[in-house]
């Protein structure tokens, strides 16, 4: 079996530390993963992605085109841009929080209204968005916005292993006085989304 | 938290490419490892700088990649094992020091990491650092992915002492900045004696040395020829088809994903190339002969392919050989760039729903908003620029204004030379203050060309680590020919754009060095009108572009304030909070001046005046000194 994930979002929202959690977690599940950090010009506010593998029978560090299996999005447009990376009946989970550009606010571009992102991403996949934002500053700080998304992603049932050992991997690659805020945030994920599945059922 | 690269011997983790590199230089017993930053190279240094101390090794990041490969050259010849890591066009600037190392042989396991960035995702350019190695005699490994990244390594310690030469790692993006599970190994200690020798024979390179030394390096290449027929990383996997595809370093990994979509993994023959040069000859001669036709693909230039075409030729092989006629020539290669082009060539029809990928990538590149970079909240480019573009903007309209129109006439236009940096973001609105950006040091050297040739302004900027990397000879330059050239040293303490590394300016640096100052460096070199401002202080900045402007001769205008992400992180680590400024709505007057001509991230549009974003506001208050109204004032 394997999983194919896209993590897409802004430089500063932790995509980079949220692949390398789920790396790390499937190390010690005894595992095989790979990806790829497609850096860019991340530090300062540019689009980023990382790839993360995990399973058997992968090979190449980046997706395929169409084949990715989830599209975790921390930011809405962010996910869009990245849909071309989404296998069809692929999963969608979005953070619904949107992070302006200076682009936007200069007036030199448009932010595309919530609505098209969310009717758009829905024709490319299963759409599960969730509020990760306000659940990252209810587990004490908006910088865990990328443990919710985890939680969110382990609520899925996509991960070839269980959410505490994700919240062990997070509780070793996060400095010690982040640890309890982000595995509070994990937790928080996981429930918002074990219940937005539940409804959608 | 223990550095990820510090797992047990047996144990695995999930690394980046270059923290396995890293890693491997552990495990390889390194003693000396230098470089210079650049993106994708940089986490090799930075990984093993964190360390250091604790495996007694010495790691430094050097003045430039020059310097660095002379340092690393100095430790092999004295039996130490070294590592000298750099991002692809760093090679260029150490090549001079590269083709005399290859002479001389390496003593001590020497490895130059060339990390190449196909795609140019964060470089000026493409270039394929195999081209530089192959003119160098240099042997040169390919890893495919981390793990293999970090075995290679520690076996290319072993080949460079085995054969005495230098050996080049080549990785690209995709392997620096790939990740993956990788099993550790034992970390040794360097624990070597370390002396220098006396050879004149090695290290005197007068005409006779030349000739002497380039005979032992050929002869020494042709054991090398020899020794990599025997290297593990080069693999083949023989099918009963016809048809074969011999592939380097990451591109295998795209190969064998894209044949495993086409479903054809059991039916084409497999060369896995570790060693792009010199290549196994042996087992490419083996190869050939096993197929009718083979395509080779790998990152960049048609090298290997070129290779694989003359063995053909030499060996009298009948085979069709194809690769960068069927790949494109320009940009990284990717898994379904590999997957088209392997569908043509073993034509089966592409398996990838083509409409709908088309249509996905339709909306990726309509709906989202331009995410360019932008300088950060707080940095302060952002308020040099802003006193830079004024300057020149008033000059350009009546150079009167300043003195300056028996110089230049009724009107003018300011050349703003550039360089490589964070800085080299104030090209884009609103500032447009950057006409050039080429390779590192060459803003100044330009300038140099321009002030002999045309009558018009010339500020130059350039970071504090480019001017010391590769500006000062173009500092002595100008002063030598007395060049009419301001050159603004934006001095942020760090090598910001790479992720804040020290330079030998840094007052962050470590224990033990002696920072060097960028003004007393432009006055040793004969500079003689030199300043030094924060750029925060609008007025004051303006004012000494002003008197440079009017300074019969070269000047240098140092603007100095750390980098806003050093402060940020400063008062995360005392968990203090900053304090964002805000707008007083009662006092804006919409002019949009903050937001038309400063830019900053935080200063956002609210209906048809502004507001400030709080929480990326870093509070570093220079829109309050450009709000003519005075309506931007420190939060509560």
């Amino acid at each position: 079996m394997k999983v194919d994930i896209v993590i897409a979002g802004v430089g500063g929202q932790g995509t980079m530390l949220a692949a390398r959690v789920l790396g790390r977690a499937a190390c010690r599940a005894g595992i095989n993963a790979i990806g790829a950090e497609l850096l860019g010009l991340s530090q300062r506010g540019g689009s980023v992605v990382s790839h993360v593998r995990i399973g058997d029978d992968t090979y190449s560090p980046v997706i395929m085109e169409g084949a990715a299996d989830v599209l975790l999005g921390f930011e809405p447009s962010e996910a869009v841009r990245r849909l071309p990376y989404i296998a069809k009946n692929g999963t969608i989970i979005i953070n619904t929080n949107p992070y302006i550009p200076p682009s936007v606010s200069m007036g030199f571009a448009k932010y595309p209204d919530l609505n098209q992102i969310f009717k758009v991403l829905e024709e490319h996949g299963r759409l599960l968005t969730l509020d990760a934002s306000r659940l990252a500053a209810e587990a004490g700080n908006p910088i865990t916005l990328n443990s919710v998304m985890l939680g969110a992603l382990a609520a899925t049932g996509k991960l070839p292993f269980n959410v505490e050992i994700l919240e062990e991997s997070l509780a070793m690659s996060v400095a010690k006085p982040l640890v309890e805020p982000n595995v509070k945030a994990l937790r928080l994920g996981y429930n918002e989304c074990l219940n937005l599945i539940a409804k959608d059922k | 938290m223990p550095s990820v690269i510090l797992g047990e011997s047996g144990k695995s983790d999930f690394l980046m490419g270059n923290e396995a590199i890293a890693r491997g230089a552990l495990e390889a017993g390194v003693s000396v490892a230098t470089g210079y930053p650049g993106t994708p190279s940089s986490e090799i240094i930075d990984t093993l700088l964190e360390i250091a101390g604790d495996f007694g090794i010495y790691v430094e990041w050097s003045v430039n990649e020059k310097v660095a490969l002379e340092i690393a050259l100095a430790a092999s010849f004295c039996w130490a094992r070294s590592l000298c890591a750099m991002k692809h066009v760093g090679l260029n600037v150490a090549h001079d020091a590269l083709v005399n190392a290859c002479y001389i042989g390496a003593r001590g396991g020497f490895v130059v990491v060339s990390a190449d960035d196909p795609g140019a995702w964060s470089s000026q350019n493409e270039q394929d650092n195999r081209y530089i190695a192959m003119q160098a005699y240099m042997p040169v490994f390919e890893p495919s992915d981390p793990q293999e990244a970090k075995d290679m390594i520690v076996y290319a310690y072993d080949f460079s002492e085995r054969l005495n030469t230098p050996v080049m790692l080549r990785t690209v993006t995709r392997v620096s900045h790939a990740t993956g599970r990788v099993v550790f190994g034992d970390i040794v200690k360097p624990e070597r004696r370390v002396y220098f020798e006396k050879r004149p024979d090695l290290l005197i390179y007068d005409s006779a040395g030349a000739r002497r030394n380039r005979i032992a390096l050929i002869k020494r290449f042709e054991k090398v020829q020899e020794a990599v027929n025997n290297v593990p990383f080069n693999k083949m996997m023989l099918n009963d088809g016809s048809v074969g595809v011999i592939a380097s370093g990451v591109a295998y990994r795209y190969v064998m994903e894209a044949l495993k979509v086409l479903e054809m993994k059991d039916k084409v023959s497999i060369l896995k190339i570790g060693t792009p040069y010199p290549p196994p000859r042996d087992a490419i001669v083996r190869f050939l002969d096993a197929v009718d036709s083979v395509m080779v693909v790998e990152e960049v230039e048609p090298i290997l392919e070129t290779l694989v075409k003359s063995i053909a030729y030499e060996e009298d092989i009948d085979v069709e050989i194809r690769g960068r006629s069927i790949l494109p020539r320009a940009g990284e290669l990717t898994p379904r760039i590999v997957l088209e082009a392997l569908s043509s060539f073993l034509k089966i029809d592409n398996p990838l729903d083509v409409d709908a990928l088309n249509k996905a990538w339709n909306y990726s590149n309509s709906l989202p908003p331009p995410r360019p970079p932008t300088l950060c909240p707080g940095c302060p480019h952002r308020a040099s620029f802003y006193s830079i573009s004024t300057v020149a903007k008033r000059l350009d309209r009546n150079p009167k204004l300043y003195g300056l129109n028996q110089l230049y006439g009724e009107k003018t236009e300011t050349i703003l030379p550039g360089d490589i940096g964070c800085y080299g973001l104030a090209y884009l609105p609103p500032f447009k203050a950057i006409d050039t950006i080429i390779c590192m040091g060459a803003g100044l050297g330009f300038a140099n060309g321009l002030a002999r040739l045309v009558k018009q302004p010339i500020i130059v900027s350039v970071g504090d680590s480019t001017f010391l990397h590769a500006t000062i000879p173009a500092l002595i330059n100008a002063v030598y020919n007395n060049s009419r050239i301001v050159l603004v040293v934006l001095d942020n303490d760090v090598t910001a754009m790479t992720g804040e590394q020290p330079h030998p300016g840094s007052s962050i640096s470590q224990e033990g060095k002696r920072p060097v100052k960028i003004e007393d460096v432009a006055r040793g070199c004969g500079v003689e009108m030199v300043r030094v401002v924060n750029p925060g202080n609008f007025e004051e900045t303006q004012k000494a572009l002003v008197d440079a402007l009017k300074h019969d001769g070269p000047s240098v205008i140092v603007l100095r304030r750390p980098c806003e992400l050093l402060r940020v992180r400063e008062r995360l680590r005392k968990g203090e909070t900053s304090s964002p400024y805000m707008v007083l709505a009662e006092k804006c007057t919409g002019c949009m001046i903050c937001v038309n001509q400063f830019g900053c991230p935080a200063i956002v549009k609210a209906g048809n005046k502004v507001m400030i974003d709080s929480s990326i506001c870093t509070g570093c208050g220079d829109c309050a000194g450009v709000c003519v109204p005075q309506a931007i004032v420190r939060g509560g």
